[in-house]
């Protein structure tokens, strides 16, 4: 008998365990929802850290200096000295990289992010850089030029990137494989363990032309009715970063450096 | 000298222990607790855990895949080096000590994505073949230490008596050494077992569809991380604690021969 209380005691504790987590998750989303308290305002010019998936050339990369370097990188800093704020950046594992944001771990997120209704309704975003395109990339031997012409095969891309959600809900591929960064998908595409790679356009050009020029190619453009932009992603309700980024963008598109930097790094 | 000698060669004390009983011990208390939460949070909040777990699904099994075939692969690998380690056969003590050495001394992840990234040039293996025979590979050296450490736990007098009654070698290991060890070996293997369960975790880097790469597809997809992980944490543990149940039930049957 005193087992069996003992055992009811155990339980119910354990229910309300239970309920304590369901209660955390709730209060956690409407946390999100309130905007953020506005900062005091700095003395000088503001540091704004941004987070970066560095492994996303030609846009974002590290060189052999272990410097984080790309198209992007170059814009952001440009805006930068427009915007009268001072630019940081910090490499970031792209799977996470938004609940860093959320959590509050850095103050922006310029790593190729596409704008998209999903995400606007969990963070807030600067007026776009740059539109992009989604591309096939297939090793050099194959004839598809689109998806359909690829049922039976595996086809892969970055973990929650715009390009996996292009093939999430296309069916009859053998496997549709995510990875932690594109530079590995394409390792598998020339391996031949996958057949095809979709990816941002800057990206597959890149790769097809610059790292495994021999071996991939791109099989086409995946168009879309909606036009994608890239933009810098802050956290929801975070006015002050967004105004200066804001402002620093559009001063250098007026003024001309941003087609600069573009044709320095031989962009579209 | 038939008592046994339940030395300690693992991680520690097996979980759960034979003493326990009733619903109130640590075993108890964790799968009630996973299972609850889980219900609860089912009931509770349908959306996104119903969604969630449906999405989870398929993780699961390939989670459950990996973990059973590189078991018992790794059981296979570990008897063989183990059963080398102990030889009195100089060149293949080396060779097995060797392969010991080399494997402990790199780590899992990376030795995962050797296997894959860096040997996958040479050689065409599927992502989940390649996450099985590093897997194997790596807890087969660990697992020969297991095996070793039992073996020579059994009283040289066994061996002994063996010989004088007119067994050779082979049969005095797998005739008279080999069924008692079993029981010195148990419980630390046991713990292989699920230390090798948790880190199938790590083959998700190599973009195999497991339970923990699911949790990622999805949370990188819907924002969801807090659900995701707290959901993702509860399935492992009730898997993890399945699979311990499982070990201290078969620890339990072989100490049935024990005489104490």
């Amino acid at each position: 008998m005193k087992r069996l209380f003992k055992n009811l005691l155990i339980a119910a504790s354990c229910s309300v365990l239970a309920l304590s987590v369901v209660g955390c998750g709730k209060k956690e989303e409407k946390k999100e929802d309130k905007p953020a308290a506005a900062a005091p305002a700095p003395a000088g010019p503001k540091t704004i850290i941004f987070a970066s998936d560095a492994t996303y050339a030609p846009m974002q990369y590290t060189n052999e200096q272990k410097e984080i370097v790309g198209f992007e990188v170059d814009v952001i800093k440009a805006a930068a000295e427009k915007g009268g704020f001072k630019a940081e950046f910090k490499n970031v594992a792209w799977d996470g990289i938004f609940a860093g944001l959320a959590a509050g771990k850095y103050d922006a997120i310029s790593s190729s992010v596409s704008i998209t209704d999903e995400r606007k309704a969990t963070m807030d975003f600067s007026e776009p850089i740059m539109a992009i395109e989604q591309m096939l990339v297939v090793g050099v031997k194959e004839k598809a030029t689109d998806l359909a012409g690829l049922k039976g095969k595996s086809i892969g891309a970055q973990i929650g990137t715009t390009s996996y959600l292009v093939i999430k809900d296309v069916k009859g591929f053998k496997a549709i494989k995510t990875y932690d960064e594109v530079g590995l998908a394409m390792e598998d595409l020339v391996k031949g363990a996958i057949q095809a790679v979709v990816a941002d356009s800057p990206v597959a050009v890149e790769y097809t032309t610059k790292k495994h020029a021999d071996k991939i190619k791109i099989a086409g453009v995946l168009k879309s009715d909606k036009v994608e932009n890239i933009g810098i992603a802050v956290k929801k309700g975070n006015k002050d970063v967004l105004d200066l980024v804001n402002k620093g963008l559009a001063a250098i598109k007026a003024d001309g450096t941003f087609d600069k930097i573009k044709a320095a790094h031989q962009m579209k | 000298m038939t008592d046994a000698k339940i030395i300690d060669v693992g991680e520690g004390a097996a979980i759960p222990s034979k003493s326990d009983w009733g619903l109130f011990n640590a075993w108890g208390i964790s799968i009630i607790g996973a299972i609850l939460g889980i219900i609860s949070l089912l009931v509770f909040q349908p959306d996104p855990y119903r969604r969630l777990l449906v999405y989870l699904g398929d993780g699961i099994v390939i989670t459950f895949e990996v973990t059973l075939l590189s078991i018992f692969c790794a059981c296979i690998i570990g008897l063989i080096t183990g059963l080398g380690r102990v030889s009195k056969n100089k060149a293949i003590n080396l060779i097995a000590s060797t392969y010991v050495e080399i494997i402990r001394g790199i780590p899992l992840l990376v030795q995962l994505f050797y296997i894959y990234y860096a040997l996958g040039r040479l050689l065409d293996v599927h992502d989940l073949t390649a996450a099985i025979i590093a897997m194997s590979v790596c807890y087969g050296a660990y697992m020969g230490e297991v095996f070793r450490a039992g073996i020579r736990a059994i009283d040289k007098g066994q061996t002994e008596a063996a010989r004088s009654l007119g067994l050779n070698g082979k049969q005095t290991m797998f005739l008279v050494i080999l069924p008692q060890a079993w029981r010195t070996i148990l419980p630390p293997v046991g713990n292989e077992f699920i230390a090798l369960l948790k880190d199938t975790s790590l083959v998700s880097i190599l973009a195999v569809s497991d339970l923990l790469r699911r949790g990622r597809e999805f949370s990188s997809e819907t924002f969801l991380y807090f659900e995701t992980y707290t959901m993702v944490a509860l399935v492992y543990l009730v898997i993890t604690l399945i699979l311990s149940k499982g070990v201290s039930i078969m620890e339990a049957r072989l100490s049935h021969y024990v005489r104490h």
